[in-house]
């Protein structure tokens, strides 16, 4: 099976000392669906951020993020930016253009397409996310729950082949969550997913990263992991409603 | 001191227009030679923020109050290239969309709070600089070279406002100068103020700009800078300043500079005849009242300061120390 | 995003909604061009521009009360400065022309603003040869306008909650501090703003 996301040996530390990571390693097979728990400031968010090379602003010498194949290093950043997406946590940090279809058509307009292609592409993201029609509404006229919709659009418009998500339901209404869930399970994009919603992790991700303060506590099935009561709790975390009415087997 | 459609002559909007278009394309250039493509959203958002601040009233007396204008805060946060981007973004979208100064109007506008103001605030901030220094320095370079821009930029207003005929220079520079003499206390005030809270939070933002090589203009573009200035002075102020030779005045006349009133008076104003004692050195007390204003605002400055940064005190050695540079 | 007020009528479906941007737009700057150089000496010219101008508004269905709050909200700034014109020689007579004049622009500004969304503006600017960065520095800055505006309101009224009584100089303090903490704020998401941009591949 192939590897989408190889990390080895992740170090990295804010200057400021908030939110390091302490070697972290782990891959992730193409199609997974991988969930990234830990309590608040244990490093997901920041782990993400290494995924398309955002950060570190230098990259090491030797190169500890390998995405399908490809390591990450000053000349494969805007290639591997292609192939993963990432999903920031406010949507409106990344939603900055006029218009649904200019901030959806942004990232392939980017990466090179014509007039034609990056149509067809933004159609198609748009379709996948319920927005077709809104091409014209500015972002100031949408609710929060359809700003995440844009970002996701505008994510799924670069086709990427792994989807990273930054805590994609916070602020979202239960209409709001259902419908975010229902379409990432239509994607079929590597997933890993770093979230607070336990219950969404339980329904879309079969596997389970935990983290706490920079490293990894535990990685394995999501069940296993998020029923276990004593490791939820040691971690700023609790077991989801959703198991505590099944046992481990 | 935005100026709406109406008031300018086509020629003086033409003229301003020319300025600002100069100005803000030096501006962009050298923002988009030197500037790093991380700038870019901080001086979109710097521009969306200078909007908003602009909208805050600050209570002076019953029914007044002050606000910020914000260009010399952006000159000296950003540097002069990035802050004039910034306020002539904020002045085209105020007046595109919330008709706030008009479309015509814009050039001066621009030329004025966008291009004078910054500048000038700048200049005069480095200038303080060199003999002002720690936190407290800093502030009050800040703090007078606000009030001064703002006169300034006012002074370029009433003569484009001469030039155009809509106003006498004797009436339209002491009530400028005068009124923004007073407002200009206010930015200072205001600016001083903002500066200090940013500079207890992330004090970084503060002390690193005299050093950031993102504020220094090319030689160029400082030289296309200080033209448009001594350009405008000429052509805008120069001409109305009080004992003008009689030759030049010939001159002045000849090209124009002297204003033309509208000669069908169906309805004549009450007030014609209308004459403050002493007008004819109206000009003259308003420079004096500049000078003594001028003196007023340093001390000022020098107070607030002091409330503002009690335990700095401007001396060389003691410093907050920089990040980065 | 309450303050939709702002940008309510821009995209409503009206013939003169339905004009291309730069004919409003080239429009309005030769209104308010012929406005400015016509002399006074001709009134009937300005009567002819205020039915103009009037047919236009009925024509593009927004509210009469909205057009002329903002007339009423934005004529004061004309009328302060056109006072000075009062203290010149046949004052009375500029006054008047500048009074009628700055508020024919302003009525004409009105219209193009509540007719023309935003974004097509930056779009015919596009066209126009106005400079790249000029255009994206704009659009950025309109788009988190109202973010920003929302985010002034909100550290006021986690402040007003917790003031009582305060004294002018502790209100002008405050007041401060809360534009320092939004200039901070906006700094910090800027940096976020960037992260977004270069991970869509923005170089």
């Amino acid at each position: 099976m192939n590897t989408a996301i190889e990390i080895r040996n992740l170090q990295f530390r804010y200057p400021d000392g908030k939110e390091a990571l302490s070697g972290v390693s782990f891959s992730i097979a193409d199609g997974e669906c991988v969930g990234l728990v830990g309590p608040n400031g244990s490093g997901k968010s920041t782990l993400l951020l290494h995924l398309n090379g955002i950060l570190p602003e230098a990259y090491p010498a030797t190169p500890n993020i390998i995405i399908y194949g490809k390591s990450l290093s000053k000349d494969t950043a805007a290639d591997i930016r292609r192939d993963v997406g990432l999903l920031f946590q406010d949507p409106d940090d990344q939603l900055f253009c006029p218009t649904v279809f200019e901030d959806v058509a942004f990232g392939p307009q980017q990466f090179g397409l014509d007039e034609e292609q990056v149509r067809n592409v933004v159609a198609k993201a748009l379709e996948q996310t319920a927005l077709l029609g809104s091409e014209n509404r500015s972002p100031h006229h949408l609710s929060s729950g359809e700003k995440r919709r844009v970002c996701l659009a505008g994510v799924l418009a670069c086709e990427p082949r792994v989807l990273a998500l930054d805590e994609p339901t916070s602020n979202l209404d239960p209409r709001g969550k259902r419908s975010l869930i229902k379409t990432l399970k239509s994607i079929p994009a590597t997933k890993i997913i770093a979230t607070h919603d336990l219950e969404m992790v339980v329904e879309l991700c079969s596997r389970t990263i935990v983290l706490d303060q920079g490293t990894i506590i535990a990685d394995g099935p999501t069940h296993q992991l998020l029923g276990d009561e004593q490791l939820m709790l040691a971690h700023g975390l609790e077991k989801p409603h959703i198991l505590r009415h099944i046992h481990p087997h | 001191m935005h100026l709406p459609d109406g008031f300018l002559d086509v020629k003086t909007a033409v003229a301003t227009g020319l300025f600002s278009a100069t100005g803000l394309g030096a501006a962009l250039r050298h923002a988009g030679r030197h500037l790093k493509p991380r700038k870019i959203p901080l001086i979109g958002l710097t521009a969306a923020f200078i909007f908003v601040a602009q909208m805050l009233n600050f209570p002076v007396a019953s029914g007044t109050s002050g606000h910020l204008l914000g260009s010399t805060f952006a000159a000296v946060l950003l540097g002069p290239s990035a802050a004039i981007i910034v306020m002539s973004s904020v002045l085209i979208v105020q007046s595109l969309i919330f008709a706030d100064g008009g479309i015509l109007a814009l050039g001066a506008n621009i030329f004025n709070m966008a291009i004078v103001a910054p500048l000038v605030g700048y200049g005069v901030y480095r200038a303080l600089r060199l003999f002002l220094r720690g936190g407290q320095g800093q502030l009050v370079a800040v703090g007078f070279a606000s009030w001064f821009s703002t006169v300034v930029a006012a002074i370029f207003c009433a003569g484009e406002l001469a030039w155009s005929g809509t106003a006498n220079w004797r009436a339209a520079f002491p009530a400028m100068a005068g009124t923004h003499m007073l407002t200009g206390l206010a930015e200072a005030a205001i600016t001083m103020l903002i500066i200090a809270a940013v500079g207890r939070t992330r004090p970084e933002l503060v002390t690193d700009v005299d050093n950031s090589a993102a504020s220094s203009s090319g030689r160029s573009t400082t030289l296309v800078y200080c033209a448009l200035i001594v350009i405008g002075l000429f052509l805008l102020v120069a001409p109305h300043a009080s004992p003008l030779p009689d030759g030049l005045e010939k001159v002045a006349a000849e090209l124009g500079f002297e204003h033309n009133a509208v000669s069908n008076p169906v309805v004549s104003s009450p007030l014609k005849d209308y004459q403050i004692p002493g007008i004819q050195s109206a000009s003259t007390a308003t420079i004096a009242a500049g000078a003594v204003g001028a003196i007023a605002v340093f001390a000022l400055s020098f107070l607030l300061a002091r409330v503002l940064l009690p335990r700095q005190k401007s001396d060389a050695h003691t410093s907050v120390s920089p990040n980065h540079q | 995003m309450r303050h939709d007020f702002l940008d309510r009528y821009s995209r409503l479906d009206s013939p003169i909604h339905r004009l291309p941007t730069i004919v409003k737009l080239l429009g309005a700057l030769g209104v308010v061009t012929a406005s400015v150089s016509v002399s006074f000496t001709h009134p009937w010219f300005f009567v002819m521009v205020a039915g103009l101008l009037l047919i236009l508004s009925a024509f593009t269905t927004i509210p009469w009360r909205f057009i002329f709050g903002r007339l009423v909200l934005l004529e004061p700034f004309a009328l302060g400065i056109a006072l000075m014109a009062l203290l010149q020689e046949n004052g009375g007579m500029l006054f008047l022309a500048i009074l009628v004049k700055s508020t024919l622009c302003l009525l004409t500004v009105i219209l193009l603003s509540n007719t023309t969304p935003f974004a097509s503006l930056l779009q015919t600017m596009k066209r126009l040869g106005v400079p790249r960065l000029l255009v994206t520095i704009l659009a950025l800055m309109y788009r988190y306008l109202f973010v920003l505006i929302d985010e002034a309101e909100r550290l006021n009224r986690a402040r007003a909650s917790r003031t009582f009584s305060a004294s002018r100089t502790k209100k002008w303090h405050m007041l401060a501090s809360l534009i320092g903490q939004l200039f901070v704020r906006s700094t910090e998401r800027a940096e976020r703003i960037y992260a977004a941009m270069t991970a869509r591949g923005w170089k």
